[in-house]
Parts: structure tokens; C-alpha cells; sequence
């Protein structure tokens, strides 16, 4: 199947300072895929290439199996990190302009506004000026912005910031629902969280490059499961010279133990069984926030 | 990325202009520029001018008497006031002279019954120096009227003593009509002072509009800058048809705030007698307002192009205040050269100035305005300007392009003369 989105070694620098450095990935249909990193990493650049804003000094952007092109990007929906609408003008008449703009006549505009509104639960503020929203309210328009030419690719850049948990919520199910609908959704950010119960998979970038990428169980087996936890009865001062043991946090029965890198888990279990008597042995999942903050630090280091 | 849809040029002019036309500040500035231009003009006509207030008020006349020995002197000049085309005074005689007389006018003149008297007296007859006591000494064109009405009395009394008859005082005293003829024009009599009024009135009109619709394009460029609404419109349409439909849209408000002020000026002339005396506006003929048109239209799109790309090099007013100055410094330059040109237009200085394309707009209309300049002066400027235009289109666009996507620090020269490089 062709991916929606295919990146070649993309690469852009702004007056000597690359803010993207070489990154690849692609995203197949009905995908949801996260661009992920710190403040700075090169996201929304790298965002704005995807969709022909800036054009990548080197490499190449191919949406649904074509270069990138005006009429390509027809197909593809788009939510800036900040809010672009008119602030002086209505929510419907700010929606009809970008409709219109997307090639829709301003019937079928205004029948989209209304099925989105409603869903979203705004329709009693579509008459108001832009300016009299609150911004979780504004980001919502926006979302319907870049929804209404049924776009089968959906690009958002921080698409959670400043949203309350409900909103959040409300978010996540439409974005399930357009993957359900065969759409690919793209979005950056730099909360985990949100993350790992959304995306099917990721990219990590750190100064302009691709430090982790790939499905999020590639990507949590890729980091090795090296966090243990314990509970046992006995003694437990052999655990701590265990040459397996990078760290160690001892509350008398209960342990929790992250393994250098390349141990075994299965050795420490038969360690600890032949010394305290095992009530729970777990391997923990790292979280996304512990790969995170683990990578960028190395990297930093 | 180049296929240029008009269409969304369209769109995008469609919504700049409804939102500036809805806006408060366009329907005052529309509404009441006109009036306030109309008080300024009128109002030195208002208070100077008593033929203004006679055709405003036509039922009062305004009472001149002439007190005077000689009865026959008098008569001569009241009945010459009276000839006089356009007046309206209810004049009248007092004669022989005295004391108690003199004490009466002045009672009179202070209860406003009459509105000044002319006293001959003796002295006053073998001097000529004559006073003329008004409540309005600022009332120069009733001063002139009777300047003259007393200098054919004078005239008349005298012929008719050397024994002419009444027809041959009539005959010689009888006024020349002057007029001034616009040369290169058809034959149609032209009032000087009108029509430098007026062609006043479009030259400032076409400098206020450029600079304010220019600098309109600029705010309108940066807000959506700032607002990040560009990045969002850049998705669905290009830099070019964004800039393109942002300048044409702007334009048309300006357009439409003009077409407004000569359907106003039409109209106001139409309707009313004292505004047509005041201020003739279409008595410029309509080749000038075709002219005005075409200039406004060149003019616009050079200097809105300029502001468009100043607006996309930098994030707030504040910071292209000095750049705003270098642009607006032709524009200051032709403010400058107004009278000159007017007065005359032909001058090698006039030529040049009128050449310039950041000055063409305004001062080669106003050349076509008082006097018509070589026709080869006009396609040249024309040729000149088209390519400015053109360039600076190129140019700005180029700009546009690259600098409203630049958020934060201001570019240096080079960057700038990166982007322009950028393919």
C-alpha cells in the first residue's frame, strides 16, 4: 500500500543552523504517527515542509505517492502550533473563507460546519467573533478548519496544547474515529502521554535528527525491559552487590530494579530466589517518558 | 507549485474587502472626509464672500447706503451696484449730507438694519478717499463692488459733463469681460481658480489614498503574519495569489471610498447652487477623472506591492516604522513639488518629476490637470511606471514568499537578498 506520508532524508537550515537534519520516516493509511521532542527539536519544521509551506534545502517529501504539489495538498488538513483565524470575524465566516479556499462551495461548507460543530459541541458559538473565544475554544475551529474538505491526511502541530482533560478526551475520539475512517493523522508534541495511548507509531527527533522511530512496540522492546519490580520476604541485602543491578530501590519487601543494560532478567529471578523468598516478579514496560528523557539526555551528555 | 488560480485570488480579495468596507473607521472616513474637505474649502469662501451668503439667503439683500453731497454721483453708483451681475443689494440714498444724518447710519448700522454706508462729503468728493463704514471689514468682494460702482460714478458724472450722452457714457464705461481660456483645451471658458481647487483636491486625495491604502495592505499583512493565520492559508493557496488577492482587495476599498467622494462631489454640485459656485468639481471634465483612475491604479499597486513586502519582512508596526519613511519619502518628495508643477508645469524640474515613477502617480496627473503635457511625456511616464510596477511586483513577491513564514528576529540585508534568490 502506498504510505500517505513518505520523508527522504529532509533536510533544512535556517541561515547556517540546521533545524532539520536528515530525517526519514513514512506513515501508512489509517495511521496515527507522533512526532515527538523537545522544545526546539525541529517538529514544526519539519511539520511545515510536509505540507509545502518551506521546501527542504535537500531530500524529498512524498505525500499519497506523489512529490509534493499544490494539488496533492488538497488532500491534507492542517492545524498550526498557534492559532491562525481571523479574530475580528465570525467562527462561521472564518470557516466558510478556509472552506471556500479548500475548493468547497460555500453550501457544502456551511452543511460540514454544522455537522462538525455540533459534534464538537459548539454550535451556539459559530456567529460569535473569533476574538470572544476562550483558546481551547478557538483550537477547536481550527480542528474543524482543517477538517472540512475531508482531508485523508491530518497534520497537527501541538494539537493538545492547551486543551482541559475533557477537550482532550474529545479529541482522542475523533481522531480514533477518522483512523477508523481510513485517514492518517500526524501530530506533534512533547507530552508522552498522550502518545502512548494514541499512536500506532513514532518519531523521536533531537536537534533536527531522528533519534527513536518506529511502531511503539518496536520502540518499547528496542529499549529493552529493564525495570523490575519485587516483592518478597527475607533479607534482601544480597540484591544490592548483584553485579546484574544498575540501580536499586530497597523499602525492605519491596524493590524496584532497573538492569544494566544487556541483563537478563531470568538470572536475576533465579539470584533472587536462591536468597529471599519471591512473593511478585514483574518486568515493567518503560514508559515513553523514560525512553524520552533517557535518549535526549545521552544525546546531551 | 505555480499554477496561479484566480479563483482563489478571488476568495481571498473577496474577504479583505467586505471586512474593510464593514469596518467603522472606512464608513467615517468615507463620510466624513468630504465634509470635513467641504468646510475647509467653503469656509473661507463662507466668511469672506458675501455673494455665497446672498445666494444661501436670497430673500435678505444686504442694505449699502450711499451718503452724499452730489445726488447725481449717487444715484450713478447705486444704479451701477445694482447692474452688477450677481448682487443683491438693496441700496439706497441719502443726500445732502449732515450731522444728524451720519449719527442715524451709525444707529442703524448698529442694529443691524443696514450693512454699511459709503459718506461722501465734501472733502471725500474732491479726494476720492472715500470710507466705507461695515460691521464686515472683511468683506472684500462687497469693498471691490463698490470700489467700482463709485469709480463708474465718478466717470460717468464726469462724461456727462464733457457733454457725452447717456449711451456713449454707457458705451465707454462699459466693463471687459475677461476671462482665462485653458490653453490645448477646446474653447470652453475654465476658471483658474476652480479648477486649481479641484485638481488640489485629487491631487491630495490621490496622496492621502496611496499612502493610507498602501500602508493598509502593509497592517493587513503583518496581522496575519502574527496571527499565523498566513500559514494556514498558505496550505490552500500560494504566496503569489495570497498577495495578489490581498493587494486587488484592499484596492477595490480604496477604489470604492473614491468612487464614493466623486459620486458625493456630483451629487452635492447637482443639488445644490451653493456648492456649485463653491466647488465645480465636474467642471474637470471626465478625461481627468479617467486619468485620476488609471494614476490612482498604477499608483496603488507600486506602493501597496512595496508596503506588502515591508509587511512581510517584520513582525510589528513599530519595526518598519524607519523602512515606512524611506517609502513614503517620494511620496513626500511629489507632496512637495504640488505648487511648483503647478505653476509651472512644463519646467525641465516638473518633466523629471513627473518621469519619476514613485512620483508619476501624482504629479503627472496633475500636469495632464493644468496643462497638457507632450504626449510623449505621458507614455513615457506610463512605460516607466508599468515597469516599476512590474519589477517591484517581482521583487515584493519574492520577499512575501519567504518572510511571512519568519517569525522573530528581523533578516539583515543578506538574508533579504537570499529569499530573493530562493527559486
Amino acid at each position: 500500500m502506498t504510505p500517505t506520508v513518505e520523508l527522504l532524508a529532509v533536510r533544512k537550515s535556517y541561515g547556517g543552523y540546521a533545524a532539520v537534519d536528515g530525517i526519514s520516516f513514512s506513515i501508512p493509511p489509517a495511521h496515527i504517527f507522533g512526532l515527538l521532542g523537545p522544545n526546539g527539536a525541529g517538529k514544526t519544521s519539519t511539520i511545515r515542509m510536509m505540507i509545502g509551506i518551506t521546501s527542504p534545502d535537500s531530500g524529498a517529501v512524498r505525500l499519497f505517492g506523489e512529490p509534493l504539489h499544490r494539488r496533492v495538498l488538497h488532500r491534507v488538513g492542517y492545524l498550526p502550533e498557534e492559532r491562525g483565524l481571523y479574530r475580528r470575524m465570525t467562527v462561521a465566516a472564518n470557516l466558510v473563507f478556509l472552506g471556500q479556499l479548500a475548493g468547497l462551495s460555500v453550501a457544502t461548507a456551511k452543511e460540514r460546519i454544522a455537522s462538525w460543530t455540533s459534534r464538537l459541541g459548539i454550535s451556539d458559538w459559530v456567529d460569535r467573533r473569533v476574538e470572544e473565544l476562550s483558546k481551547g475554544m478557538q483550537q477547536k475551529i481550527q480542528f474543524i478548519a482543517a477538517q472540512l474538505h475531508d482531508p485523508d491526511l491530518v497534520v497537527m502541530d501541538e494539537p493538545f496544547a492547551g486543551l482541559d482533560p475533557v477537550n482532550t478526551m474529545q479529541l482522542k475520539d475523533v481522531l480514533v474515529g477518522l483512523r477508523a475512517a481510513g485517514k492518517s493523522i500526524l501530530f506533534s508534541t512533547h507530552r508522552m502521554d498522550q502518545v502512548e495511548k494514541l499512536c500506532d507509531s513514532i518519531c523521536l527527533i533531537n536537534r533536527g535528527k531522528a533519534v527513536l522511530q518506529g511502531s511503539l512496540s518496536e520502540v518499547k522492546n528496542g529499549n529493552g525491559r529493564r525495570f523490575v519490580q519485587i516483592d518478597y520476604e527475607g533479607d534482601g541485602a544480597c540484591l544490592a552487590g548483584n553485579p546484574l543491578i544498575d540501580s536499586l530501590n530497597d523499602y525492605g519487601n519491596h524493590a524496584e530494579i532497573r538492569l544494566k543494560p544487556g541483563a537478563d532478567s531470568q538470572e536475576l529471578l533465579h539470584a533472587a530466589m536462591r536468597t529471599v523468598r519471591v512473593i511478585r516478579f514483574q518486568v515493567m514496560d518503560p514508559s515513553l517518558e523514560q525512553i524520552f528523557i533517557e535518549r535526549i539526555q545521552n544525546r546531551d551528555e | 507549485m505555480s499554477e496561479f488560480s484566480f479563483y482563489k485570488v478571488w476568495i481571498i480579495a473577496k474577504r479583505e474587502y467586505l471586512e474593510r468596507v464593514k469596518t467603522r473607521s472606512f464608513i467615517l472616513a468615507t463620510f466624513a472626509t468630504p465634509v470635513l474637505m467641504g468646510v475647509f474649502l467653503l469656509l473661507p469662501a463662507l466668511i469672506g464672500a458675501s455673494t455665497a451668503r446672498n445666494i444661501m439667503r436670497e430673500s435678505e439683500r444686504a442694505r449699502v447706503v450711499i451718503a452724499s453731497d452730489n445726488r447725481a454721483l449717487a444715484e450713478l453708483a447705486v444704479g451701477e451696484l445694482t447692474r452688477q451681475r450677481g448682487t443683491h443689494y438693496d441700496s439706497s440714498v441719502v443726500s445732502p449730507t449732515s450731522p444728524d444724518q451720519r449719527a442715524q447710519l451709525d444707529r442703524q448700522l448698529d442694529a443691524g438694519e443696514i450693512e454699511g454706508y459709503v459718506w461722501l462729503d465734501a472733502s471725500a468728493l474732491a479726494s476720492r478717499h472715500v470710507v466705507f463704514r461695515t460691521s464686515h471689514v472683511g468683506d472684500f468682494v462687497v469693498l471691490r463692488r463698490l470700489g467700482d460702482a463709485l469709480s463708474y460714478a465718478f466717470a460717468a458724472q464726469r462724461m456727462v459733463k464733457q457733454g457725452s450722452s447717456a449711451g456713449d457714457v454707457a458705451a465707454t464705461l462699459e466693463p471687459v469681460d475677461l476671462k482665462a481660456v485653458r490653453a490645448g483645451k477646446s474653447s470652453s471658458a475654465y476658471n483658474e481658480v476652480r479648477g486649481a481647487v479641484v485638481v488640489f483636491v485629487m491631487v491630495f486625495v490621490m496622496f492621502f489614498s496611496l499612502l493610507s491604502y498602501g500602508v493598509m495592505v502593509m497592517r493587513s499583512v503583518m496581522e496575519e503574519k502574527s496571527s499565523r493565520i498566513t500559514e494556514v492559508l498558505m496550505c490552500a493557496a500560494s504566496a503569489q495569489e495570497l498577495m495578489t488577492g490581498k493587494i486587488l482587495g484592499t484596492g477595490s476599498v480604496g477604489l470604492t471610498q473614491i468612487a464614493i467622494w466623486f459620486a458625493m462631489a456630483a451629487f452635492g454640485t447637482h443639488r445644490s447652487l451653493y456648492l456649485q459656485t463653491a466647488l465645480k468639481v465636474l467642471d474637470v471634465g471626465p478625461s481627468l477623472i479617467v486619468y485620476f483612475v488609471v494614476f490612482y491604479i498604477l499608483g496603488y499597486l507600486l506602493y501597496s506591492a512595496i508596503f506588502a513586502g515591508i509587511g512581510a519582512i517584520f513582525n510589528t508596526i513599530d519595526e518598519a516604522q524607519q523602512w515606512n519613511f524611506v517609502v513614503i519619502l517620494p511620496l513626500i518628495a511629489a507632496s512637495a513639488m504640488i505648487l511648483p508643477v503647478a505653476t509651472s508645469s512644463d519646467s525641465a524640474t516638473a518633466v523629471v518629476a513627473s518621469l519619476f515613477p514613485f512620483c508619476s502617480p501624482i504629479l503627472m496627473f496633475e500636469r495632464l490637470a493644468v496643462h497638457d503635457p507632450p504626449l510623449w511625456q505621458l507614455i513615457l511616464s506610463f512605460v516607466l511606471l508599468i515597469g516599476t510596477i512590474c519589477l517591484v511586483m517581482f521583487i515584493s513577491g519574492r520577499i512575501y514568499r519567504t518572510g511571512v513564514l519568519m517569525y522573530g528576529k528581523r533578516p539583515t540585508l543578506r538574508e533579504l537578498s537570499r529569499w530573493l534568490r530562493y527559486a
